[in-house]
Parts: C-alpha cells; structure tokens; sequence
C-alpha cells in the first residue's frame, strides 16, 4: 500500500513532539497532506 | 543525565556519520568525545566520496578538452602529469579532514586517537586507556568487500581504495569487477584518462536500485563513450603474468569461460559493515550474521543508550544517510524529538552524464500498489544541456495517477546530482508534479528540465511533443 506519508518534515517533528501517530492523522490537505492543524486536530481528538 | 562518566556520549568511528553525531551533540550542549582508528573524515573523505569527485572532476576536463575541438578550441603539446594529479587530489582529502579537526576543536568535541573497544556496556577501551560515557554512537563504517580468487594487492588488482591512486602510465586495458556505483565511476575516470574499460556485473542489470528507464539511458551513454559493459558475467579468478593480469570471465547464463588480459583490476562487489575490534559483544550489542548493527528509527541499537549509525546500521552504505543519521542519534540523545524518518534517500553515479534519483522507481511504485504516470523530458531538448554539450539523458518523473502526488525523480545528465535537491525538498514537502509545474524556473537552466517533466506529466510540457 501507499507508504509515503504527504507530511512535511516540520509537521512530521511536531507530531513526534506532541506524541502523535502521524500515521493516524486525517490530512485535510491537497492530495491528503497533513498539515500542522491536522496533527493538532488529532491531539484534541476532533 | 548521571555525571558520573567521562562523557554524555562517546562516539566510536569520525566518518561522515560519526562527525555529524558528534558535533551535533556537542552543539546541544553534551559532552562529547570521538575515537577514530584511522584517519578523521572516514571512508568518505579519506578513501571514497571525496577522492573520487576529484578524479572523476580532472577526468571530465580531460574529455572536455577532446570536446572543445566542436566549438574551435584546439590544443597542442598537452600532458597530463599523473603525479601532480594524485597529488592535487590528495591535497583536498588533507584540506578536508583538517577541516573536521578543526570542527572538532571548535565544538570542544574530544578526539580520541585509536581503535575503540568495549570493555562493558558504559566503558570503552581506546589505546591503553579506557573512558567512560552514558551513551555510545557506534559509527564504524564498512569496507570493501573481497571476491574469492581474486586477491587485491593495491597495485594491479585494487579495490576502490587502490583505484584511487592513478598509475603512471595509465593502464590501457581495465577491468571493473561490479557494475554498480563504484564500478561505473571508476570505469567512467580511467575511460577519460585514456584505458580501454570493460565492466562487468553479475546481476543482468547494471546500478541496481535505479530506475529502469534510467538505467537503460545511462548504459547506452556509458557505451557511447567507449565503456564495454557485460552483464550475467562473473570473475572467477586472476592470475599475474607478465603481460597483464589474466581474468577467467564467466557467462552465468551458458557457463562458458573465456580469459581476458587486462592491466588493472578494479574489485567493487559491494562494502560490507566493519565491526572488527569493536568488541560489541562485551556491549550486549547484536550483530547479525552478516556484521551489521541493526537500529531502530531513533538509531537505538538492542542496547537502549548505544546508537548505531551509517555503512554499519543498514544499508544503503551512503554518506548523507550516515549524516542524518549521526544527526537523529545525537538529538534523540539530547532528547529532542528525532527519528530517521526520510521519505527518500537520494543516490548518484557521479559519472557524466550523471545518474541519480530520489524516491520510488516507477516499479518500487506499483510494487506497492500505486496506480502511477510518468513525465519525461530529454535534455536534447533542453538550450542549457546544448550549451553545455552535454544533451544525454532526460528527467522521468514519477507520480500518484489520482493525487499528483510526487513519488520519484529520476535524472541521467549534466549536473542531475545538484537538481536532486529540488526533487528531494519536493518529496519531503509532499508536491504534487502541478506544485512543481507552477514552480517558476529560471531560463536557461538544466533545472528546468524538472519543471518540463512535470509538465510532461500532464501532458502540457512546451519544449517537446506530449504523447
């Protein structure tokens, strides 16, 4: 299956950071990118 | 962190990867010594990357010469004083590896002169003294790796690190034992200094790893310049006579034998993870059965505080992995939010025209199951690649079909290492081949040739028919 996750590194850092499968979160973004809100949305659990 | 040892972290070998670790941790404020057996700068500075760029650099120029003659440029009475030529080139691996000493003093990092052995799991023997530290990189690097019956001398039967060393004459007829990376930049600088080279490869295709499409570009350029290439063709052994060394080459697919004379033998059947001295095992430290010290994506080998980094955690053996590498263990160590988690490694032949690429091969792409296009441009269609004379190869794109999601570059041409960088970041960044397409490039570049592929992609490039 698709194996690239369409994060960038710094959005990648962040979700390490606040502890978040990046794997886990929903991109909302142009071709699924995940974008620094989109890892913020999962932490709240939104 | 307990101060009860000698240093927050000690890193064990000061090549490319071990460098970065250490100065990196050092920069966040640990205290840090490197040991280093050999030479600072490792493999890439001493004995490969660098060395390498340098032959290969004065190479072109020679051929460059030859081509000049297109646009009215003619010389007479030249020479090329091979000693001088080694020479120049070693002057950069001294300037070079100077330049990390110096690093390493400016960062207060502690060079430890010698072979690092573990005595436990917090202590390291180097020389006759032994150090202590709550953590360890271990950053030992790879060597070439040896081919039964033909035994390397450094003189007519080399591995890269002979190679390096041009003789004087130049040898007229060359072998090159591997077709891969190292292989095709040898073959590539002895070619251009004047050696009639053959190449040849056990597997049936040649760089493994590349692109397909790429690869087949760069082989027929590789040709054309004079390079004899035989795949499915093995060396079973070599033997020293006066008039050259005598090679029994074998056709893996028929069986038949044939003795080929050559007067230098490149050995280049790829590296293999160097632990000797090490002692990992006095570490708890595993090493697989083929020597590499597996680590995890924070570099953690199966010892929590001990790091494994570059040539010896995991292939591929390559510089700037081993970098970012020595990065990621230094700041998990710090404990910042690090891990190894590239989307794509770039690699490079070196060779001109050069091959190189970055992310999924368009097999690798739907070998995982992704539905993908492809955009290609030719650099004969590029005004920069003529200018330069240089219109070999193209640059294929690869791409997520519903997305536009970026995937892998594949380049063969002029400069293709340095336009690399672009399709890298775009990776990293998750483009699509319409962000790159809207991406303004200057003119005349060789660049551009990426913004032409992507274009490609949609069948809207300008400079060649869309089909």
């Amino acid at each position: 299956g698709r194996t690239i996750i369409p994060a960038a590194p710094s959005v990648r850092r962040l979700a390490r950071e606040l502890h978040v499968d990046i794997q886990t979160v929903h991109g909302t973004g142009i071709a699924g990118r995940i974008s620094e809100e989109d890892v913020r949305r999962t932490l709240a659990g939104a | 962190m307990t101060k009860s040892y000698d240093f927050d972290v000690l890193v064990i070998g000061a090549g490319p990867g071990g460098y970065h670790a250490a100065i990196r941790a050092a920069q966040l404020g640990l205290k840090v010594a490197c040991a280093e057996r050999e030479s600072v700068g490792g493999v890439c500075l001493n004995v490969g990357c660098i060395p390498t760029k340098a032959l290969l650099h004065a190479g072109e120029q020679v051929a460059a010469a030859r081509h000049a003659a297109d646009f009215g440029l003619t010389f007479s009475g030249q020479t090329l004083d091979i000693a001088k030529l080694n020479g120049w080139k070693d002057g950069i691996v001294k300037k070079l590896t100077g330049g990390v000493g110096a690093l390493f003093k400016a960062n207060k990092v502690t060079h430890l002169q010698g072979q690092a052995s573990f005595v436990d799991d917090h202590t390291v023997q180097v020389g006759d003294k032994t150090y202590t530290a709550a953590n360890f990189i271990i950053a030992t690097g790879s060597e070439p790796a040896k081919l039964p019956g033909l035994d390397v001398d450094q003189q007519v039967i080399v591995d890269s690190t002979g190679a390096l060393v041009m003789p004087d004459p130049v040898p007229a007829r060359m072998l090159c034992v591997g077709g891969g990376v190292i292989g095709f930049e040898f073959a590539h600088v002895y070619t251009n200094m004047g050696a009639q080279v053959k190449v040849i490869e056990f597997l049936p295709t040649i760089i493994p790893g590349a692109d397909a499409d790429a690869v087949k570009a760069f082989q027929k350029s590789m040709e054309k310049q004079g390079i004899k290439i035989a795949t499915q063709t093995k060396a079973n052994r070599a033997e020293k006579k006066a008039d050259g060394v005598h090679v029994e080459l074998e056709d893996v697919k028929t069986g038949a034998k044939t003795t080929e004379v050559f007067d230098r033998v490149l050995v280049a059947v790829g590296r293999r993870p160097r632990t000797d001295g090490l002692n990992a095992q006095a570490a708890g430290v595993t090493v697989t059965d083929r020597g590499f010290i597996p680590a995890d994506k924070k570099q953690r080998t199966n010892v929590s505080h001990i790091y494994s980094i570059g040539d010896v955690a995991s292939n591929p053996m390559l510089a700037h992995k081993a970098m970012k590498e020595g990065l990621v263990a230094a700041e998990v160590i710090a404990g910042k939010p690090a891990e190894q988690d590239a989307v794509a490694i770039p690699g490079v032949v070196y060779t001109s025209p050069e091959l190189a690429w970055v992310g999924l091969t368009e097999q690798e792409a739907r070998d995982k199951g992704y539905e993908v296009k492809t955009g290609n441009f030719p650099f004969s269609a590029s005004g920069r690649a003529m200018t330069l004379q240089q219109t070999d190869g193209f640059v294929k794109m690869v791409v997520e079909k519903d997305t536009d999601l970026l995937l892998g570059v594949h380049i063969v041409g002029p400069h293709a290492s340095d336009m690399l960088g672009e399709a890298g970041l775009a990776l990293e960044m998750a483009a699509t081949a319409t962000d790159i397409a809207l991406t303004i490039h200057a003119h005349p570049t060789l660049g551009e040739s990426v913004l032409e592929a992507a274009e490609a992609v949609h069948k809207q490039a300008i400079h060649i028919m869309n089909r």
